[in-house]
């Protein structure tokens, strides 16, 4: 599915930039809004090295010289960081702490969670996005959603989630209005967890 | 019988038609054009320029025609354009000590290095209408040139002259010429706003509301009473400097108004007593404005001098939300819009409470009948 | 520098699609995630000039040029009505800058626009209804700084609100408060609902569809996300209630809509009609008949016939 460049050659971003940003944006509010429901990528993306399909979309549309990105050592290869500095002009950091959207692999050492900005009480929006690259997401209860944007619950099952996720996630919907909120993206599906939904791991 | 009225788009359209009839006037009179307005109008062109936020000579003597001579819809035509244009360079701080003056004065000393250098102001001009205007007068005969040549390097009264004794605050001016300066039009304000937000926003903020602050601040609505260290008009170039380059490039001058004043001095039994200072920067020939705007920036230095706010000057966040006209008039002028659905709930509302109020009444009205059966014979 | 291939004045090629350059929609898309996963909670944001004057919707228009694409359906109302002059011009933007289909209908539209209503057709999932709003800060007019404010919201400090509904109650015997009656979302923040009648407020609770709230001048985007629990705030002496009318609809006989009142002479005769033209048409079409309708074949109310 992902496309693997083979050269240092930049790969080509959106194709129609309004259009295909505003496609991607949609399916990103949309699954901000509905907390756990699996929404499709809209579009084929190719994606440097690092990176899926899904997180690149997501980044080329929601990212510029306005926010900072911290990518994990395992996403933040050459290929990755050329082509989101071409694509989105934006700052890539290597302080999680200025991140603005965050970005790691499933299985990657994610203790870097916790540093993440969760804003201020008067400023609660001033807070990170973290985007988890995973290989499936699926409706199966393996997590039960609450809160805002579900009718009732909802069904959520990542793989290979650790513990500590768990743990942090908790925390983070404590810390409500501040906060983190999560973005899961397989190659060609999106779901999000804001910062109010309420997860029971089952 | 009631049909409901509909027909907008056709009535808008209708409107236009009308409106653009009604800024043309009468036909059998040459049509204005924007070149004249430009030439002839500068200071409506400069002030459109000023508060649109948009150094375009030309743009500006065209909304000021679209606009029917109405400034500050002209300069709503400026912010709604200026809007959409592409930022694609910021431009080095501009060097106000190198500007080509045209005038130069000072209100604290009588002569100084530089000189005093009247140039056009409007100051002595006897206000006597002029009819020979209006007959399409005589051209101007050219003014003479002074037979001394202006200083090229202009002495700053405050940084050079007041400073070299330490009599007044150290401005820092912008040690590090890179570091980011705010800007309200890309980033929402904050409060409490740094000073760069502050005379960013009085800088483009209207006119008589500035002017309006500034009186008040010599009133006693906040007490910083201010002398004009100087007042100097002229052109300045704007330089950018594109990262392939590496280096400045020149594009083109503007003209501008800068005020400094010295203002009431701080100081204690063991801290040397300083001056402080009010800083006024705008597009074009505008010392109205640019007074105005210093005494309002050094009045909302309240909180860093440690001052008590005591008047609507010194109040940061209602000078900066109140300044834009283009807010302030779009606001304002928003409740001739149809408000039938509220006020139909305060309609619904206050009958319902009137008739309360009516059966209260009718209720003591009954009960004072009762008991006073005589008084309603 | 060439300016005529840009003008304004020459249409609507020279902007981009649905007019905000690119930057300008992320910035406003970065903010309605936020205001998504925050609910009732105002995120600042840099609110560009519009071109048309602030207080006019312009933080409506951001929000939903952010968020249309070339698939969507617009619907604006002003009022409930499609037709009022406001509502005519933000949607004839909309089809010039986007070149998107708009409709009167409120089940075809997938975004609405609004300015002081809420269709009284129940809205669906995939709907989205965008709001204009004057003043965001339902403590405003208590509190006029923007720091105070701030820190009442952060500290989740709403007596002051509470006092002023029951001074009114004290004094009228009503909470008179008819429009822009302040909300309370997820058990958390207290929201101003933009100023629709405080007869709308109980749609809000729970809605299917997703509600964006677009301020300009003020520069505040926030949101519900659906079916989220929004309250009307009250006291248990005191519930919230809503407008009633004695009256129905003229057109439609609707007893269940909000109604306008419409003067028919300097006699105090009036009638009423539902605010919401598309649910009047719609029942109109389908038959149903108030007390004052023409009873002539429908679709013949040609633009600007007087009425008779």
């Amino acid at each position: 599915m992902t496309v693997q460049p083979q050269t240092t050659e930049l790969l080509p971003g959106f194709e129609h930039a309004a259009f295909d940003s505003n496609a991607v944006f949609r399916v990103l509010l949309d699954a901000m809004s509905r907390p756990g429901r699996i929404y499709e990528l809209p579009l084929e993306m190719a994606s440097p090295d690092g990176l899926n399909a899904t997180i690149t979309a997501t980044l080329l549309a929601m990212a510029d010289m306005d926010t900072t990105i911290w990518l994990s050592p395992s996403c933040a290869g050459k290929a990755a960081t050329d082509h989101l500095k071409f694509h989105c002009g934006c700052p890539i950091s290597t302080d999680v702490k200025q991140a603005d959207f965050a970005v790691a692999r499933i299985d990657d050492d994610l203790s870097f969670i916790t540093d993440l900005s969760v804003g201020n009480a008067e400023y609660p929006d001033q807070s990170a996005t973290l985007i988890i690259m995973v290989d499936d997401i699926a409706n199966a209860p393996s997590m039960t959603l609450k809160g805002p944007g579900i009718k009732d619950t909802h069904h959520l099952e990542i793989k290979n989630l650790p513990e500590s996720f768990h743990a942090w996630r908790a925390e983070n919907h404590h810390m409500f209005p501040c906060g983190v909120d999560v973005i899961f993206a397989s190659p060609t599906k999106i779901a999000a967890l804001s910062r109010t939904t309420k997860v029971e791991v089952n | 019988m009631y049909v409901a009225v509909k027909g907008g788009e056709r009535a808008i359209n209708n409107a236009h038609k009308l409106l653009a009839e009604q800024r043309r006037g009468n036909k059998d009179v040459t049509e204005i054009e924007t070149d004249q307005i430009e030439q002839q109008l500068s200071l409506s062109v400069t002030r459109v320029m000023a508060e649109g936020s948009l150094y375009d000579r030309d743009l500006a003597a065209l909304a000021i025609k679209q606009a029917r001579g109405d400034l500050i819809e002209a300069i709503f035509l400026m912010r709604a354009y200026r809007t959409t244009l592409p930022r694609f360079a910021f431009s080095k701080p501009i060097k106000t000590a190198e500007m080509d003056v045209s005038r130069r004065i000072s209100a604290t000393f009588k002569d100084l290095p530089g000189g005093q250098i009247l140039g056009p102001t409007f100051d002595y001009t006897h206000r006597l209408l002029d009819f020979t205007l209006m007959a399409n007068g005589q051209e101007p005969a050219d003014a003479p040139s002074g037979d001394f040549p202006i200083d090229e390097n202009m002495p700053r009264v405050l940084d050079d002259i007041l400073n070299y004794e330490g009599l007044i605050q150290d401005e820092p001016t912008p040690v590090d010429e890179n570091a980011p300066v705010a800007d309200l039009t890309r980033e929402p304000v904050k409060f409490p706003a740094g000073r760069d937000l502050r005379l960013q926003n009085l800088s483009r903020g209207d006119e008589g509301f500035v002017l309006a602050l500034g009186y008040s601040t010599q009133r006693g609505y906040a007490n910083s009473h201010a002398f004009v260290g100087e007042i100097r008009y002229g052109t300045v170039s704007v330089e950018i400097e594109p990262e392939e380059l590496g280096f400045a490039i020149d594009i083109g001058d503007i003209e501008l108004t800068e005020c400094e004043t010295v203002n009431k001095f701080k100081g204690s039994k063991t801290k040397l007593p300083q001056f402080t200072r009010g800083y006024g920067l705008v597009f074009g020939q505008n010392e109205r404005k640019s007074i105005s705007m210093a005494l309002v920036d050094r009045a909302m230095r309240a909180n860093e001098m440690g001052e008590q706010i005591m008047g609507p000057a010194q109040d940061s966040e209602f000078v900066m939300e109140h300044s834009d006209n283009v807010q302030s008039t779009g606001f304002v002028e928003h409740i001739k819009l149809p408000h039938y659905v509220d006020f139909q709930g305060e309609l619904e509302l206050v009958r319902r409470m009137r008739a309360e109020v009516e059966e209260r009444l009718a209720k003591l009205d009954g009960k004072a009948a009762k008991s006073q059966p005589e008084a309603a014979e | 520098m060439e300016h005529v291939a840009n003008n304004p004045a020459d249409g609507a090629q020279a902007y981009n699609f649905a007019y905000l350059d690119e930057q300008t929609k992320r910035m406003i898309r970065r903010a309605l995630l936020k205001a998504v996963a925050i609910p009732g909670y105002q995120v600042p944001f840099a609110g560009r000039e519009m071109p048309m004057p602030y207080g006019w919707g312009t933080g409506g228009v951001q929000v939903t040029a952010a968020v249309i694409g070339p698939n969507d359906t617009l619907k604006v109302i002003d009022q409930g009505a499609d037709d009022t002059t406001n509502a005519v011009s933000i949607r004839q933007f909309f089809a010039k800058t986007a070149n998107v289909a708009t409709t009167e209908k409120t089940a075809e539209a997938s975004i609405i626009q609004t300015r002081h209503r809420i269709p009284e057709k129940e809205l669906r999932e995939d709907q989205v209804l965008v709001y204009q709003v004057p003043i965001p800060e339902p403590l405003r007019f208590l509190e006029p700084r923007e720091t105070e404010t701030r820190k009442m919201h952060a500290l989740e400090e709403y007596g002051l609100m509470h006092v002023k509904l029951y001074e009114d109650i004290a004094r009228h015997g009503h909470i008179a408060t008819t429009y822009a009656y302040p909300v309370m979302v997820d058990d958390r923040y207290v929201m101003d609902p933009s100023p629709t009648p405080k007869f709308d407020n109980p749609k809000m609770n729970d809605m299917a569809a997703l509600q964006l709230f677009g301020a300009g001048r003020e520069k505040r985007i926030y949101a519900l996300p659906p079916y989220t629990k929004v309250k009307s705030l009250d006291f248990e002496d005191h519930p919230f209630d809503v407008q009633t009318w004695e009256d129905e609809c003229g057109m439609c006989g609707a007893r269940d809509s909000y109604l306008d009142e419409v003067i028919l002479d300097d006699k105090g005769n009036r009638m009423f009609v539902c605010s919401d033209t598309d649910y009047c048409t719609e029942r109109q079409e389908s038959g149903h008949r108030g007390p004052q309708h023409h009873d002539q074949p429908l679709g013949s109310s040609q633009s600007g016939k007087a009425a008779e």
